[in-house]
């Protein structure tokens, strides 16, 4: 068992400015007891196509995919 | 003596903030839990929408992969951390935040929180019209 003391004393900040706070990131102005943020983002150099191009591959399931809504026309 | 104030509140003097978009959250005030979830496809590709057919999420797998587990020896051995806080102070004193986005399950909390649990799953898809055959 290893016993771990925090000591918060007076905290007074000025201003802050933040461009951003994005994908599963947390900006908090109090205290936390468990914070657990996942972000899985998916764009390597590879992912730019330059080709002919096909319609995108459709899963196994299809008629039971969350797919977008149809298109009209 | 050193005192101990069960809690502490935030004070702040201005908030603004311009964007809060995708599963994100602004909130004054204390919250138990909060677990929010973002799955998004951003298609972006040389072709009309209506010949291009539909995106499924379940063609990815980063979609259905299962979140990474904290692997922690010392905890599992029965080392266990034992946290105490001690505050001498009641309130935390904030002037002015600027904030220009809050996005993809990202949050804006002044107050205190027990648990969050936030997951965004983001695939890009970038795809440009380009012949096999060189036309002159």
């Amino acid at each position: 068992m290893l016993n771990f003391t925090v000591h918060n004393c007076g905290l007074t900040v000025g201003s802050i400015e933040i461009l951003g706070v994005s994908a599963a990131s947390m900006f908090q102005i109090g205290d936390s007891d468990y914070v657990t943020l996942y972000s899985m983002f998916d764009t390597p150099p590879e992912s730019v196509i330059a080709g002919p191009i096909a319609p995108l591959p459709t899963p196994e399931d299809e008629e039971q995919a969350a797919g977008e809504a149809p298109m009209a026309g | 003596m050193q005192q101990n104030f069960p809690i502490r509140t935030s004070e702040i003097a201005l908030v603004s903030i311009v964007d809060v978009s995708l599963s994100s959250i602004v909130q004054f005030g204390d919250r138990g839990e909060a677990t929010p979830k973002l799955k998004a496809l951003a298609v972006q590709r040389a072709i009309d929408h209506t010949k291009a057919g539909s995106v499924y999420f379940e063609s990815y797998p980063i979609f259905s992969r299962p979140l990474p587990k904290l692997v922690d020896p010392e905890a599992e051995a029965g080392y266990d951390v034992c946290i105490q806080r001690v505050n001498h102070c009641p309130r935390i004193k904030v002037g002015c935040v600027y904030v220009t986005a809050v996005g993809s399950t990202a949050s804006f909390l002044a107050g205190n929180a027990m648990r969050t649990t936030a997951e965004s799953r983001i695939k890009h898809i970038r795809q440009y019209e380009k012949s096999l055959i060189e036309i002159r």
